[in-house]
């Protein structure tokens, strides 16, 4: 007989209970979850100020969902969808096209239909892609950032390799979407042709590439790190940068500005998708339908300096006059992406 | 006294079967998986790993620079621990505080100070102008030494922790023994303290390389994607070349690095701690 039972509580009772308890705690998560409509979505680390401000109290409004984001990078929100491919926990995700297609030939994306999506038919032609395994909502244009204090402009994507310019560039890392621009703009200098020609001249883009090393203050695959250093004005470019970024720190009053130059600028490739099999897929759903619909659409577009893919929506970025938007051949580069991060890394490597 | 022993031990079998299916399971299926290759079982990875120049490069910074930090972090970290022995009170409380609270800072945030100390218009360059050591800004940020400066200040307290909790043992009369035997200054060092104190300074070395070698944060932040470690090249076959039997494998030549430390480290300590 233990102390316990002496005052009405046996060991035996003790553990039952202690057991409910730990089990009551462990489920606790998963119960309130269900009863609160929660999705999860997984996004980019640069949309957390418009995820948080605009979406979230939106969503919550319109469709009474609960929105939980993690933001981080494309390729590890495809890492997160893969390894969880049997039990999802992601019901919608927000990345970048070459990445999508990756998605889609892994399976791990369910088409964005028109019945169940109705905001849809009212997107740009160009923004639907693969029968509506993705659709693209807002896109910023992404063209070379710098600090106003240093600089007056960038008038030619050459002026990052000229060499007065030196150790005052950062680019992109391949692994960064953002990375291929500064690939593209490598390979339209060194060949001479236009972008949509020079994206296939992959050798010559990488021996030009080669040659902007002595002004490369460091490769960055954390954005917000560089921009930084950027603003701080330890550099004076910051290449690939797009304006969904630059431009509300410029209306902030930060010396910063995103210039576009003559040989053209990009579209970012911003991508909405639900995942396979993910969880509470009418909320999935009806919460894509919102993020496609004019009023989530002119409010991002404005808050993230950005092009709409709605066409009823006047708002959002205005792109530069006179030059011309890329939008490149991204079955291309899903296709050779790994081994571009490969050569990359070995070559800008110190 | 068998079955009395048996019973305690029991209460060792949480932790066990948590390490076990949090730690070791994974760990075997990430070994197992480096044995994957395209032509099936075997250690092609491995072959193709050591094959590769850019590879055996980043290797040796990994090591150098876990090296250099656990160098850096045992000059700071030696004195200091002797002033903490000696502290007493108030100041004892001081030093310890400064050691430790530090730690409840995120390894980010830490990593972010750094690299705004380094900038060319950083709080480090214009010191040194101040006091006419530099004539203009030099460059600090993404070099090496920057890496291992950051790294030591980050892992410094498992270096002077385990130290500090040898010097305090130390015997006080021990080196005044030898001085009344006519050691110098240099001899009772060399011939009394240090080797009194070396467990410490093993542990505290195993600590920060084991530290330093997996380090993935600092550099990230400190270097960029120009100088890789052996963790980047692990995130990135994983996340970006989605290989991951390349992935396994660099971990698995990391887990190998840190486990031989680690057991040389105990061998070192075992050997140190019988000839005292």
């Amino acid at each position: 007989m233990t102390v316990f039972s002496r005052h009405g509580v046996t060991r035996r009772t003790l553990l039952k209970s202690s057991a409910a308890a730990a089990l009551g705690t462990l489920a606790a998560p998963s119960l309130l979850r269900a009863a609160n409509a929660e999705i999860v979505i997984g996004c980019a680390g640069s949309h957390t100020a418009w995820m948080e401000q605009i979406v979230a109290p939106h969503m919550k409004s319109a469709i009474g969902a609960d929105i939980l984001f993690e933001g981080t990078k494309s390729s590890v929100n495809l890492e997160k969808m893969s390894s969880n491919k049997d039990r999802p926990y992601l019901s919608v995700v927000q990345m970048d096209d070459p990445v999508m297609i990756q998605a889609v030939e892994a399976g791990l994306l369910t088409p964005i239909t028109p019945d169940a999506v109705p905001n849809m038919t009212e997107l740009r032609p160009d923004a639907v892609h693969l029968d509506g395994m993705w659709c693209n909502y807002v896109q910023p244009w992404a063209g070379i950032a710098y600090n106003t204090d240093m600089k007056s402009g960038v008038a030619s994507w050459g002026e990052l390799w000229e060499p007065a310019n030196k150790g005052q560039v950062i680019i992109p890392s391949l692994q960064n979407t953002e990375g291929v621009w500064t690939l593209f703009a490598a390979a339209m200098l060194a060949t001479g042709k236009p972008f949509s020609e020079a994206q296939y001249e992959v050798d010559a883009a990488f021996a030009k590439l080669e040659e902007l090393n002595p002004n490369l203050l460091t490769v960055y695959s954390t954005m917000s790190q560089a921009f930084n250093l950027m603003e701080q004005g330890e550099v004076s470019m910051l290449a690939g940068n797009f304006s969904s970024y630059t431009l509300p720190r410029k209306a902030e009053g930060v010396p910063v500005d995103l210039a576009a130059p003559k040989e053209g600028i990009f579209a970012m490739p911003s991508g909405i998708c639900l995942v396979k099999d993910g969880p509470n897929p009418e909320l999935a759903q009806a919460y894509v339908n919102e993020m496609l619909g004019a009023e989530m659409q002119t409010q991002i577009a404005d808050f993230a300096t950005s092009v709409p893919a709605n066409t009823t929506v006047k708002a959002g970025a205005i792109v530069p006059d006179g030059v011309q938007i890329h939008a490149p051949d991204w079955a291309f580069v899903a296709e050779n992406r790994a081994a571009w991060i490969d050569r990359f890394d070995k070559l800008m490597a110190v | 006294m068998i079955a009395r022993l048996d019973r305690i031990s029991l209460l060792a079998v949480p932790a066990l079967v948590f390490l076990a299916a949090i730690y070791a399971l994974p760990l075997m299926m990430l070994l197992a998986k480096s044995f994957q290759g395209p032509e099936g079982t075997g250690i092609s990875a491995y072959i193709e790993f050591f094959s590769d120049p850019y590879n055996l490069n980043v290797l040796w910074r990994t090591i150098r620079v876990a090296l250099l930090t656990t160098l850096l972090a045992l000059l700071i970290a030696y004195p200091t621990a002797f002033a903490m022995a000696r502290a007493n009170g108030i100041w004892l409380t001081v030093f310890l505080v400064a050691l430790v609270l530090p730690m409840s800072l995120g390894v980010v945030v830490k990593a972010f100070a750094w690299s705004i100390l380094f900038r060319a218009n950083g709080a480090l360059n214009e010191f040194m102008q101040w006091i006419g050591l530099t004539s203009g800004p030099i460059r600090m940020m993404f070099t090496e030494t920057a890496l291992v400066v950051g790294a030591a200040n980050v892992f410094l307290p498992f270096m002077v922790l385990p130290i500090y909790a040898v010097v305090r043992q130390l015997n006080a009369s021990l080196p005044d023994a030898a001085a009344s035997l006519g050691a110098t200054p240099l001899f009772r060092f060399t011939h009394v303290t240090l080797p009194l104190t070396l467990p410490g300074v093993v542990a505290g070395a195993a600590f920060v390389f084991s530290l330093s070698i997996s380090m993935y944060v600092i550099p990230s932040l400190i270097v960029g994607e120009r100088q890789q470690t052996m963790s980047m090249l692990i995130a990135r076959s994983f996340l970006y070349l989605r290989d991951e039997t390349l992935g396994s494998t660099i971990s698995a030549i990391l887990l190998a690095i840190a486990v031989a430390v680690v057991l040389f480290s105990s061998w070192l300590a075992g050997r140190l701690g019988a000839r005292q």
